[in-house]
């Protein structure tokens, strides 16, 4: 346990190197032209190269600058909330956003440690009604309020 | 507290009342539409078709007995709208309103085209015609396309046409019409209409083939020289600038065509009927007269008539597409 | 006296009790949308637009334009009351703003914010009133070669809003100007990393990745972090600036005002700087430049001004041209037309009244917005004493419904929610989000200028250092290596002075 390693510093570097190589990969097929006349590939190309180059420097910088380990993540905020936003994505176009936001309160309301029950199912229940009225009826947003 | 939700009340009250379509229905229900319409934009708000299907809309609604809705489904193409109503359920409930000129250019020029502009939607009815003005900055020492073939000869690679985008109608237009008269300019793409009239406003660029009622004032105001209108009529305003078709010109037909199309599978009688309470609609004087506001000529007909229209566009502009060997998809 | 009897004739317009209602039924829907997050003023504008119709065509300019920088102001409640911005100008008032929030002070930052907003408005209206036609010059000389130079100035103070570790802000201007590219090339149509989602030609939109990264990110974080939470409950002793603060704000607020009113008139992405290039310059003249990022009220002050005065300047060249700089300003052109009005050089002359009416409205929308704003202090700051566990999932529904509505597709949706977990991730890693976003914003920006002035130059680079055929390109480029030697040199000596201390 004495490695010099600072792994939040190493994850990014590592993060750089990802993106830059699957820019880089996608931006493959795309003709990259002269400084004169450039072609779409000439500016991604070049920079993914950059990004990965310096993800890589970051990196062996990361593994000597001394050891820091990686802070503490709080999974069931994190996966609750990130449901939530899925269900919604999911939801709306099928059952419209009166029944798509009252699932989204429910999911996010458990995020929170301290949840309440009926508080919650209360909560949804109001937030539901008022983004109905509020964004389909006040505003007037093009918004399926029940399945189509 | 009371007091603002007094307030809000209020407001909310107000801003129902501005909104058409949450009015109740109360013209005579005709049986074939069952449920709300939706009118599919392509493009953001503010553009021409946007402004054309929330002027139609409450129209629309009364003469339907259905709320109907306008929707955004932006896209610098256009296609991401179009696809959603090609894969709409083909019950004549989503409209789709667009530059029909742009989307005759997609088969031909997008290579992976996620539906099919023939098949997958159908004509309901045209809607207007607006020209192009075709216009060069001030600076530019040419008055008629005679002395701007001139100019080009005698100074090479001293021309620009801002277009509003790759592969755009205007882009297109610039480039059959360099090759009929073998007028060398650049071709500058820009991110819409708009910023290419500033481009060339401002000497970036310095030749433009743009809407009439956008680009017009311009030319009143000294700030862009006016070579020729588009199409066969002339405008109004600048009675002197020939049309293209007095100077015998290409893409005669150039410019800004706004239609309605629906779903495929659509049954005819629906399709029948949406075209003819949209004609009674584009005949009403405070339609028509708002159209004309916005620099265009009310041009409808048959559905028959919109896809042999259709038809012939694809393929001219097809032709187009390939001689100049253009692509959109990598 | 001309301009006494032009702004006579305005007030006359403006004042009618019709219109002064207009002006205040737009400034309160502009505040209700701009509160909400994601709804953006442009959604509502057209949507009302079908009823300007029927308005005389001052009216219904005067309600557009008063929904415009309602929206403005609402904006930035929500950057600081919850952190989740609804437009690139909020992301700067995220940073310092919600930080006040967190420490107590989201009375103080809200009514800085009013204020600073007031005084930008007021003086962006003078200048309107006065200097149009200078302005409509400056418009018209930034070609491709001056914007690509405005934005290499701006990117190389994008490194300045980090209050981390500067090498962590330059990777992420990087990462931002990268993902900024995905999408259709402007210049070839080709399109770019978009592995063939047809929701992804277009680019990624800057809604979802700005309310994932902030909003729905920083909701996740704080959640795990109970011991932050208990600071959003702390009693809020005073909802008021102090002398002190308002002392410290006073100049930041000029020069906020100053930059804004310039950036503003650059149609396409002059806008987009303001209130970073605010920002980045209170930073670098402040004297406890640590304080910043950290809830300095003039890192709230500065950039609200200047995105205020940007907002208003931004109609000069809609109003003395007639070209729209940007998505709302073509709205603006289109419900004009509509009436039978070609904005244009001409309106000026030909429609005085119209003209000179909503450059008074302008003025008295901002004052209703601050009249209408400060007794709202202290109700938005005790929302903020509702129990988070409630709180949050209101958040988190808005923010969906937010995103939704700015193309309806649920697309948005995903992208938001992957950039949220992305959010989470750079946080943990001390990576921040904003060098990011303005990267993202200014790369397409920088790019197609780049590309546009090679091809215009047929491809001779010597355009952009032009002294004497394009003095402000040179200059904007010599401002930037300026800058650039200003940021390496303390490091320099601070690495010096360390090395000194270890000997």
């Amino acid at each position: 346990m004495t490695s010099r390693l600072n792994v939040p510093d190493l994850c990014f570097a590592v993060f750089l190197v990802a993106l830059g190589a699957l820019a880089f990969a996608l931006s493959g097929q795309l003709s990259i032209g002269s400084a004169a006349a450039m072609g779409p590939g000439y500016v991604p190309r070049g920079l993914s190269a950059i990004v990965m180059i310096y993800g890589l420097a970051l990196g062996i910088r990361a593994i000597f600058s001394g050891r820091q380990s990686f802070p503490e993540i709080a999974l069931r905020p994190i996966l609750l909330t990130s449901a939530a936003v899925a269900l919604f994505a999911v939801m709306l176009p099928l059952v419209g956003l009166a029944i798509t936001s009252f699932a989204v309160v429910i999911c996010s309301g458990f995020a929170a440690y301290d949840v309440r029950l009926r508080e919650n199912a209360v909560v949804a229940l109001i937030l539901s009604a008022f983004g109905v009225l509020l964004f389909v009826k006040a505003l007037g947003l093009p918004i399926p309020i029940w399945w189509r | 507290m009371f007091k603002l939700r007094a307030a809000f009340a209020g407001l909310s009250a107000v801003v129902a009342a501005a909104l058409p379509f949450h009015a109740g229905v109360t013209a005579a229900s005709a049986q074939t539409f069952t449920k709300q319409v939706t009118i599919i934009v392509p493009y953001g708000p503010g553009g021409t078709s946007d402004i054309l299907a929330r002027l139609m809309a409450p129209k629309l609604s009364e003469a339907i007995g259905q709320p109907v809705i306008v929707e955004n489904k932006p896209s610098s193409s256009g296609n991401i709208g179009a696809d959603f109503v090609a894969k709409a359920p083909g019950d004549g409930h989503t409209l789709l309103i667009t530059d029909a000129g742009t989307l005759a250019t997609q088969p031909n020029l997008v290579k992976k085209l996620s539906f099919d502009v023939q098949k997958d939607l159908m004509p309901v009815s045209m809607v207007m015609f607006s020209p192009y003005l075709f216009a060069v900055h001030p600076s530019v020492p040419a008055a008629t396309l005679q002395e701007l073939i001139a100019y080009d000869k005698a100074n090479p690679g001293k021309l620009n046409v801002g277009t509003s985008g790759v592969g755009s109608v205007q882009h297109l237009t610039a480039l059959v019409i360099g090759k009929k008269y073998g007028i060398k300019w650049g071709i500058v793409p820009y991110r819409g209409g708009a910023p290419a009239i500033r481009a060339v406003v401002s000497n970036e660029s310095n030749v433009i083939f743009n809407g009439a009622l956008a680009t017009l004032p311009f030319v009143v105001q000294n700030q862009l020289k006016g070579i020729a209108v588009s199409g066969d009529k002339k405008l109004p305003t600048v009675a002197n600038l020939p049309t293209f078709k007095e100077l015998g010109m290409p893409v005669v037909e150039a410019g800004s065509w706004q239609g309605f199309l629906t779903s495929k599978g659509t049954p005819p009688a629906m399709v029948a009927k949406l075209n003819a309470e949209l004609r009674k609609i584009l005949a009403m004087p405070e339609i028509a007269n708002k159209i004309k506001e916005l620099g265009g000529d009310v041009r409808t007909g048959s559905p028959d008539e919109f896809a042999a229209w259709m038809t012939k566009a694809i393929a001219e502009w097809g032709a187009v597409v390939k001689a100049e060997n253009i692509q959109i998809d990598g | 006296m001309d301009l006494f009897a032009n702004l006579a004739t305005g007030f006359a317009v403006a004042l009618t009790p019709a219109n002064l209602g207009f002006c205040l039924l737009g400034a309160l829907i502009g505040t209700l949308v701009g509160v909400l997050p994601g709804i953006a003023p442009i959604t509502t504008i057209a949507i009302l637009l079908p009823f300007t119709f029927t308005l005389p065509p001052a009216s219904s300019l005067i309600m557009l334009a008063g929904i415009f920088y309602g929206a403005q102001y609402g904006g930035s409640t929500t950057a600081i009351l919850v952190n989740v911005p609804g437009e690139s100008s909020a992301i700067v008032t995220c940073l310092d703003g919600h930080q006040m929030a967190k420490q107590g002070r989201a009375g103080p930052a809200l009514a800085i914010a009013a204020i600073a907003s007031f005084v930008a408005g007021t003086l962006a209206t003078v200048v309107i009133a006065t200097a149009s036609v200078p302005m409509t010059w400056l418009a018209l000389k930034f070609n491709a070669p001056e914007y690509f130079s405005l934005m290499v100035l701006g990117l190389t103070g994008a490194v300045v809003l980090a209050h981390g570790a500067p090498e962590k802000a330059v990777a992420m201007v990087l990462v931002g100007l990268l993902l900024g590219l995905v999408g259709i090339d402007v210049n070839s149509g080709a399109p770019r990393m978009t592995m063939d989602l047809a929701g992804l030609a277009d680019g990624i939109g800057f809604v979802p990745i700005a309310i994932g990264m902030f909003g729905i990110a920083e909701l996740a974080v704080t959640l795990g972090k109970p011991q932050d939470r208990s600071l959003l409950t702390v009693k809020f002793s005073n909802l008021w600036p102090t002398r002190a603060d308002i002392r410290a704000c006073v100049p930041s607020i000029l020069r906020g005002t100053a930059i804004g009113s310039i950036l503003g008139v650059l149609p396409g992405g002059g806008a987009a700087l303001s209130s970073f290039a605010a920002y980045a310059l209170e930073k670098k003249v402040s004297s406890t430049p640590e304080r910043f990022g950290r809830g300095a009220i003039e890192g709230v002050a500065a950039p609200e001004a200047a995105n205020n005065a940007g907002a208003q300047t931004s109609f000069i060249p809609l109003l003395t041209l007639g070209i729209p700089g940007n998505a709302i300003m073509a709205l603006m052109v289109g419900a004009l037309m509509i009436q039978g009005i070609q904005p244009g050089p001409q309106v000026m002359i030909s429609q005085p009244q119209l003209f000179w009416g909503v450059i008074a409205s302008m003025w008295l929308g901002n004052l209703m917005l601050v009249v209408l704003n400060l007794p709202l202090v202290g109700l938005w700051v005790s929302l903020l004493r509702v129990p988070y566990r409630i709180m949050f999932p209101a958040i988190v529904l808005f923010c969906c419904i937010g995103t939704y509505t700015v193309s309806n597709t649920v697309f948005d949706i995903w992208t938001m929610l992957l950039f949220g977990i992305l959010g989470v991730f750079f946080y943990k890693v001390g990576a921040e989000p904003a060098p990011f976003v303005l990267g993202f914003v200014l790369g397409p920006l920088m790019e197609e200028n780049f590309r546009r002035a090679m091809y215009l130059s047929r491809g001779n680079p010597w355009v952009f250092f032009d002294f004497i055929e394009r003095p402000i390109s040179a200059g904007l480029l010599l401002c930037a290596a300026a800058l650039l030697v200003i940021l390496v040199l303390p490091a320099v000596r601070s690495k010096r002075e360390e090395v000194f201390q270890e000997e």
